[in-house]
């Protein structure tokens, strides 16, 4: 009986997905099952073939002739799919990212109508590029988890097929409290903007819905342009990913798109009662990077860490502090007007200090350290990783009807 | 989800300050325990106080009845601030320049909010000194003054109910170590000191 024709049948299914398998040890594995084992040809060429599959980590590819391979695997919806998943699925290339190392050949999003997943493409695959915007039938790509995120891999054994038809694909939002690392989508309201912590940044801030709010990122790459405070958007397919618990999202992927009306945005707002029991260096007058989209603090000395010598410098003030109620102490961070209305100190009251005092800067750290330190507050603003961040402070007055109660809770027992 | 335990790491080390307790003169002056967290040098160090309450950081709003220059070469003030029921000793070296500063430019008597860490020591001939290492201090107005007797009159309560239902370890640590206080006597404190604040 020969079985070279069978052996180059498996070989060249194997040199499809870029492996080479020699033709003459498949013969003489087909031999051995048929003339020794008595197994019929077909199951034969089918056990060898999964066999050597199974060998070089390729999905199985069931049997009979070429051709047939990949119809055997079932249709899976994207937000279906779970680590070490082998699966065809239909989606669209929502997005491309620039690929992270040399290994891999592009990244980005695929969707479905039933959500997004993040895939790699290895250089190695010597899969066709994909293009923005179109459809493809990726059959037997493996899904894996990478930092918390499952991925999509395309490798050697996979086959992606571009579908002509554009299909309808309506891109979804949810609550931001049920986001979860992977793809997500929101409708959201820029409730915060905040000062950028690295060049690369173009920005960073706060996104709220009526269920919470997430932390966002916008990388600086060609194109890309910066949310505005107090609007509100659509996000479709930004990254969710997690760092030390906390969830947020990149924008460079993302489809965003600007929307009418408002959101009552819920979540991490707080009121804190305390005593302020510490004003951290760094609060009082600063000077801030006049370079657009910078406004770092920069040093004494007018440095920015990232423009350098900025001598058209912009003044601004803020107090960092900790506010303590006796049970818990918080982070405080209030920015210029709250803290010209609690100190009752202005910025161009400060300017003036800072420019004609002999100790400068510092004249005004100590002023406003003097006015506020050991005084009760009331301060209210949202609360993120520890830091409230105020909207506003107010000194508390004395209450006598407090007074009264207490001498009856303390009396009550005599 | 994610396994690195770098990141755990991290979340366990998240710094947290330790929350500045409110007591009055007469119920810190009591204190006769002072014990560590762990055995790391930089574990933080608690003074415990009899109502049942760990403290590493205090803060207190009283009069500053007279302050005291100390030492040559190693230059310190001491200080004493009186609330209603009696007198806090502070202190502030050469270690806490800025606090050193504060204290030596306030002229007595005045008003004064302090941030500071409670110390015991045990003198040679055994008796018990409780002090305040001084974090800041500031002067203040007789308003703060009140309202920081409103705010110990309510955590002084809070701690003494708590002592009769909880469960806390420093609950029972306090019940251990000061069998002989009966902490009503520091409901009689918390009113008396309420009582002099005037209506």
């Amino acid at each position: 009986m020969d079985f070279s024709e069978a052996a180059e049948r498996i070989s060249r299914k194997f040199s499809q997905k870029g492996t080479e398998v020699d033709p003459k040890k498949i013969e003489g594995k087909l031999r051995r099952l048929v003339t020794e084992f008595g197994v019929q040809p077909s199951e034969a060429e089918r056990s060898v073939t999964n066999e050597l599959a199974k060998e070089f980590n390729l999905p199985a590819m069931g049997s009979g002739g070429s051709g047939k391979s990949s119809g055997a695997a079932d249709l899976k919806k994207i937000a279906e799919i779970a680590p070490g998943d082998w699966v065809t699925i239909e989606g669209k290339i929502v997005a491309l990212s620039a690929p992270a190392s040399a290994s891999i050949s592009q990244s980005g999003i695929i969707a479905d109508e039933s959500g997004g997943i993040r895939f790699v493409v290895w250089a190695k695959s010597n899969a066709p590029a994909m293009a923005v915007g179109s459809w493809y039938r990726i059959e037997s790509a493996v899904a894996e988890e990478y930092k918390g995120v499952v991925n999509l891999k395309i490798h050697s054994g996979t086959t992606i097929k571009g579908i002509e038809e554009d299909l309808a694909l309506m891109p979804t939002t949810m609550p931001i409290n049920e986001l979860h690392p992977g793809i997500g989508g929101v409708r959201a309201k820029v409730v915060q903007e905040w000062d950028s912590s690295h060049e690369r940044m173009l920005q960073s801030g706060l996104l709220g819905d009526e269920t919470g709010t997430i932390k966002f990122v916008i990388w600086k790459e060609p194109g890309k342009t910066q949310l505005e405070p107090g609007q509100i958007y659509n996000i479709f397919y930004a990254m969710v990913d997690e760092y030390n618990g906390k969830l947020s999202l990149s924008l460079n992927t993302a489809m965003i798109m600007q929307e009418e009306g408002d959101i009552a945005v819920s979540g991490g707002s707080v009121s804190v009662r305390g005593a302020i029991v510490h004003i951290a260096p760094g609060s009082g007058i600063i000077k801030r990077c006049p370079v657009e989209g910078c406004n770092r603090a920069l040093s004494r000395q007018n440095y920015c860490p990232v423009h350098e010598i900025q001598p058209k410098f912009i003044y601004d003030l803020r107090i960092k502090g900790w506010l303590d109620d006796g049970e818990k102490t918080h982070n405080i961070l209030l920015q210029r007007d709250v803290v010209e209305s609690l100190t009752g100190i202005t910025l161009d009251a400060a300017k003036e200090i800072a420019e004609n005092n002999p100790l400068g800067m510092d004249e005004v750290f100590l002023r406003m350290r003097d006015a506020v330190l050991g005084r009760y507050i009331t301060c209210s603003g949202r609360e993120i990783d520890n830091r409230l961040l105020a909207n506003s402070c107010e000194r508390i007055s004395y209450d006598s009807g407090e007074h009264t109660a207490l001498l009856n809770r303390a009396g009550g027992a005599l | 989800m994610s396994a690195n335990p770098r990141d755990i790491g991290r979340k366990e080390g998240a710094f947290e300050r330790e929350p500045a307790r409110r007591v009055f003169a007469s119920e810190f002056r009591e204190c006769r325990y002072q014990f560590k967290e762990g055995e790391d040098e930089k574990s933080p160090s608690f003074v415990l106080l009899p109502t049942g309450e760990r403290c590493n950081r205090i803060f207190l709003v009283g009069t500053l009845t007279e302050k005291l220059r100390q030492g040559d070469q190693n230059i310190f003030y001491r200080g004493r601030v009186v609330d209603p029921t009696g007198t806090f000793f502070i202190m502030a070296g050469s270690y806490q320049p800025e606090a050193m500063q504060q204290l030596a430019k306030t002229e007595t008597p005045a008003f004064v909010a302090v941030v500071g860490k409670p110390n015991l020591y045990q003198t040679p001939d055994g008796a018990f000194l409780v002090s305040v290492r001084v974090e800041s201090i500031t002067v203040v107005d007789k308003e703060t003054r009140d309202q920081w007797i409103l705010d110990t009159a309510a955590r002084t309560l809070d701690r003494i109910d708590a002592m009769a239902t909880g469960t806390s370890p420093d609950i029972a640590k306090a019940k251990e170590h000061y069998p002989a206080i009966d902490v009503a006597v520091f409901r009689k404190m918390a009113y008396d000191a309420l009582a002099q604040v005037k209506i």
